[in-house]
């Protein structure tokens, strides 16, 4: 009998695995809102793990959980996913993939998938046994110091934008804005961009009847379209500055150039040159080199480095909420250290293409000394 | 002999094809190159390519129906139903001048080979249209 009931679980789970990479495999990578209802009431599942699929874009963990009324149906057992975080981030939080085991039993909470199938993203996973945590609520990256240290500078005086000289190497992380909206504006959204009240939209930025309606699209989809997750495509603009995973500014001072390394996105990175080169090229690269984060040229006002970048191509969103740009889109950014552990970055937006005026926006992040920038790879790298 | 008439333009498709970017295009959603019909068109033949532009204020371009270019005089995209309006000027075999007059509605908006389907007009007939984007 309780053989049965075995062999029956492990058939479930094996038709349940076989169910979601057929899904899986059809959704590929993904916005979270796109694919998960993060915004309605949360579903707690209880059950036991039947297997751990430890690898990028996301992990998932799978899992029997029993149906409720059985009493009267008879036992009915059904496989769940329960999608993470990126391997990266969790291993960030100590975590590895034999942080769980199969047979585990578990509790988790979190967002049904928007098309009903048995998937869930785990935001709250537990030990049943005795409610302790074994992955986090909400991710959280380790926080600086909070007393305030001086900015670090190079022996000429000029702030140091990343590693200071002597130090430990770090990367800048926790955005205090993940999606991009014009400065003085409020309106609710979650971290990922999805407005709360989508009557919100024409306030978000001043677009052009196309350009909203476009965003109204993208959001009406819950940014599942997003080319950063659906293709891969490097997230060029703001919006590399918005990702939880962090970047990494490189100063090469003897050849004037400021690599930016993400921390997501494929590892991807932008040159930002300080040698005076013109900006000249085909307009939004060619095939050899298509500009996701367009032609850079930066140089220092004062304690601030100013960047001044064009070319763009059309080929991804510039922003993590689904803001339209053209390939009119200029940026105007500018990078403060305005103390050790806090860059202030400032963007001007001007893209006659897609927005009635230029518009600003700002936000800081944090540096995260001594760590290492985490690796996230659109597509899986670990098998 | 409808296969000869494919025969005879393809190359040029396929050329224009080739020199067009294959981009996915997250921009304003009328810009690239488009081929596909305006059916029972006997004045320019049923296969044609569309290439639209967007400088900021306006939508330029051409199309071709496999001989001369036809400047598109106008062009407008209303979100609302992502309806598109096409009206260009051409001449007929004999020179005389017709007006076409393009209506249709983007769909797949979200897709980089999204679809304008409606219907064509001009003092020589009218017909269905469906374009996709290259």
């Amino acid at each position: 009998m309780k053989n049965n009931l075995v062999s029956r679980n492990l058939a479930v789970g094996a038709l349940g695995l076989a169910a979601f990479l057929w899904a899986a495999s059809a959704w590929a990578h993904h916005s979270i809102s796109g694919k998960f209802n993060t915004t309605a009431a949360k579903t707690t599942l209880v059950g036991v793990v039947t297997s751990v699929d430890w690898r990028n874009p996301h992990v998932h963990v799978f899992m029997n959980v029993k149906t409720a009324g059985q009493a009267k149906a008879g036992a009915q057992i059904l496989n769940w996913a329960v999608e993470l975080e990126s391997p990266s981030i969790l291993e960030m939080e100590g975590h590895n993939r034999n942080t769980l085991h199969v047979g585990a039993a578990i509790t988790v909470r979190g967002s049904r998938a928007r098309d009903n199938s048995r998937q869930l993203w785990g935001e709250d996973v537990r030990f049943t046994v005795d409610q302790s945590l074994v992955f986090p609520p909400k991710v959280k990256l380790p926080r600086n110091p909070t007393n305030s240290r001086a900015t670090p500078t190079w022996p000429d005086g000029q702030p140091a934008l990343g590693q200071a000289p002597g130090a430990a190497d770090g990367f800048w992380t926790d955005p205090s804005e993940t999606a991009l909206v014009e400065d003085g504006v409020t309106v609710a959204m979650d971290e990922y961009g999805v407005l709360a009240n989508p009557a919100d939209a024409a306030k978000v930025a001043p677009m052009q009847p196309w350009a909203l309606g476009v965003y109204q699209y993208r959001q009406s989809r819950q940014l599942r379209d997003d080319p950063t997750y659906v293709n891969c495509k490097p997230p060029g603009g703001p919006r590399m500055y918005q990702s939880r995973l962090g970047v990494q500014l490189v100063e090469d001072r003897e050849r004037k150039r400021i690599f930016v390394l993400m921390g997501s996105g494929n590892h991807n990175y932008r040159i930002i040159y300080l040698d005076g080169r013109k900006q000249v090229g085909l307009q939004g690269g060619d095939d050899d080199n298509p500009l996701y984060f367009g032609r850079s040229a930066g140089k220092w006002e004062g304690k601030t480095l100013v960047v001044d970048t064009i070319d763009f191509n059309e080929d991804f969103w510039f922003t993590q909420g689904g803001l339209p740009h053209t390939g009119q889109l200029h940026m105007i950014e500018r990078f403060t250290r305005t103390d050790y552990d806090t860059l202030r970055y400032e963007v001007q937006i001007d893209d006659a293409g897609a927005y009635t005026r230029n518009w600003s926006a700002s936000w800081t992040l944090k540096w995260n000394g001594g760590g290492a920038l985490p690796s996230h790879f659109c597509q899986n790298n670990r098998q | 002999m409808r296969i000869f008439r494919y025969l005879k333009w393809s190359p040029a498709v396929f050329a224009l094809a080739a020199i067009l970017p294959m981009a996915a295009q997250e921009g304003y959603p009328l810009k690239g190159s488009w081929i596909g019909e305006w059916s029972a068109n006997a004045t320019h033949g049923n296969d044609i390519i569309l290439v639209m532009n967007w400088d900021g204020k306006a939508v330029s371009g051409i199309i071709n129906p496999g001989t001369d270019n036809i400047k598109i005089d106008k062009a407008t995209l209303d979100p609302a139903g992502w309806k598109v309006h096409i009206e260009a000027d051409a001449k007929d075999k004999a020179g005389a001048a017709i007006r076409y007059v393009i209506d249709g509605a983007i769909g797949q908006l979200e897709m980089a080979n999204r679809t304008i389907t409606g219907t064509w007009s001009s003092q020589k007939g009218k017909g269905k249209f469906e374009i996709r984007r290259q």
